[in-house]
């Protein structure tokens, strides 16, 4: 098992719903918790990550901050199209400590393109400090 | 790069307060006051981008503009799902319109359990012979529910922008605390 959300491992940030160049989004692959991308207002906001191929992906860890309400969508295909969802979840909300949250597949699940769909916050402002996907390259 | 906040802005108010009026002169940059009476039939959505001072930065503001028609209200309402910010607006020529202020206030606060920045606006102060709200009284109101107090003409277009700039400026300003705090998460 190995993260293959690292951006050493290969992985991109493809998409991210707000950019403030303090915290852009290639902060949530980059291995460390202290830096995120932040959101700049407004919900939804969302964000595709794509690997360096196809995975299969056991589990999903996210540490965030302030998030309420996201969903997990996959694309098998080589561009980030034809998503479907995986997984829709409500985070717990923390004070003044990061939010961890894990998506765990009961099977294995292929996709090239995972994309993060916030659809609410605890607050104005989301935050993300770490993208884990725990999985290994798929045999095509 | 700069960056780019967005907010959604709800303003509410009695019905013919100048609500319609406030965001359509602030949209156009003072070049269009309503001159026909055309009331707003549910909610009309108005964007704008406002620099922040001293910065390369602005905020988008979503404005929602709502008519103060009860009729309307189910649908009004959903509208206001997560403001941002919230401007509240009276007629200095007409007490009830700032009677409901606090109704109004009351009602957006409802939708949200978070920080909600926010303006009162005394409109029409070109109508000088009429007023029957002093600036004073306003602004001890708008101090109690801590808000900013701006008045304004939307007629001759005066001073309508100032209410715009204080939202925008006090959203940006929650963004850069927000952002402090997740500074210090790890
Ligand atoms: N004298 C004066 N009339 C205004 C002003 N702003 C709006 N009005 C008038 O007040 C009426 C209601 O304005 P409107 O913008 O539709 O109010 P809303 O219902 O709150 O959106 C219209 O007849 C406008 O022309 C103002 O600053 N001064
Ligand atoms: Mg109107």
């Amino acid at each position: 098992m190995f993260d293959v959300a690292l951006t050493d491992a290969g992985a991109k940030v493809v998409l991210a719903t707000a950019s403030d160049e303090k915290h852009p989004p290639e902060h949530m692959i980059d291995g460390s918790e202290e830096t995120f991308w932040s959101s700049t207002g407004l919900f939804p906001q969302e964000f595709v990550i794509s690997f360096s191929g196809l995975m299969n992906i056991n589990a999903v860890n996210l540490k965030t901050y302030q998030i309420h309400k996201m969903s997990i969508e996959r694309s098998v295909q080589a561009e980030p199209i034809d998503f479907e969802i995986l997984e829709e979840k409500e985070f717990t909300v923390t004070d003044m400590a990061l939010q961890v949250e894990d998506f765990t597949f009961d099977e294995a699940t292929a996709a090239t393109h995972l994309r993060f769909v916030v659809k609410s916050g605890y607050d104005h402002f989301i935050s993300v400090h770490q993208v884990s996907v725990d999985g290994t390259a798929a045999r095509q | 790069m700069p960056k780019t906040l967005r907010a959604k802005v709800i303003t509410v108010g009695d019905s013919a307060v100048g609500k319609s009026a406030i965001t359509q002169v602030f949209h156009s940059d003072g070049a269009h006051f309503p001159k026909s009476y055309s009331m707003t039939v549910g909610v009309e959505l108005c964007v704008k981008s406002v620099n922040i001072p001293d910065t390369n930065d602005c905020v988008e503001l979503y404005i929602y503009d709502s008519a103060g028609k009860e009729l309307y209200s189910d649908y009004v309402h959903k509208f206001w799902e997560h403001p941002s910010v919230v401007m509240v607006v009276f007629d200095v020529t007409n007490e009830t319109s700032f009677k409901s202020c606090q109704k109004w206030l009351e009602r957006v606060k409802n939708k949200t359990n978070q920080e909600l920045p926010g303006v009162l606006v005394g409109n029409k102060i070109d109508l000088v012979g009429r007023r029957v709200i002093s600036p004073k009284i306003a602004r001890e109101f708008a101090m109690k529910n801590s808000l900013e107090y701006c008045e304004c003409s939307a007629k001759e277009m005066e001073n309508v922008e100032a209410a715009f700039y204080f939202v925008a400026n006090a959203f940006y300003r929650l963004y850069e605390e927000k952002v402090e705090v997740m500074n210090t998460l790890v």
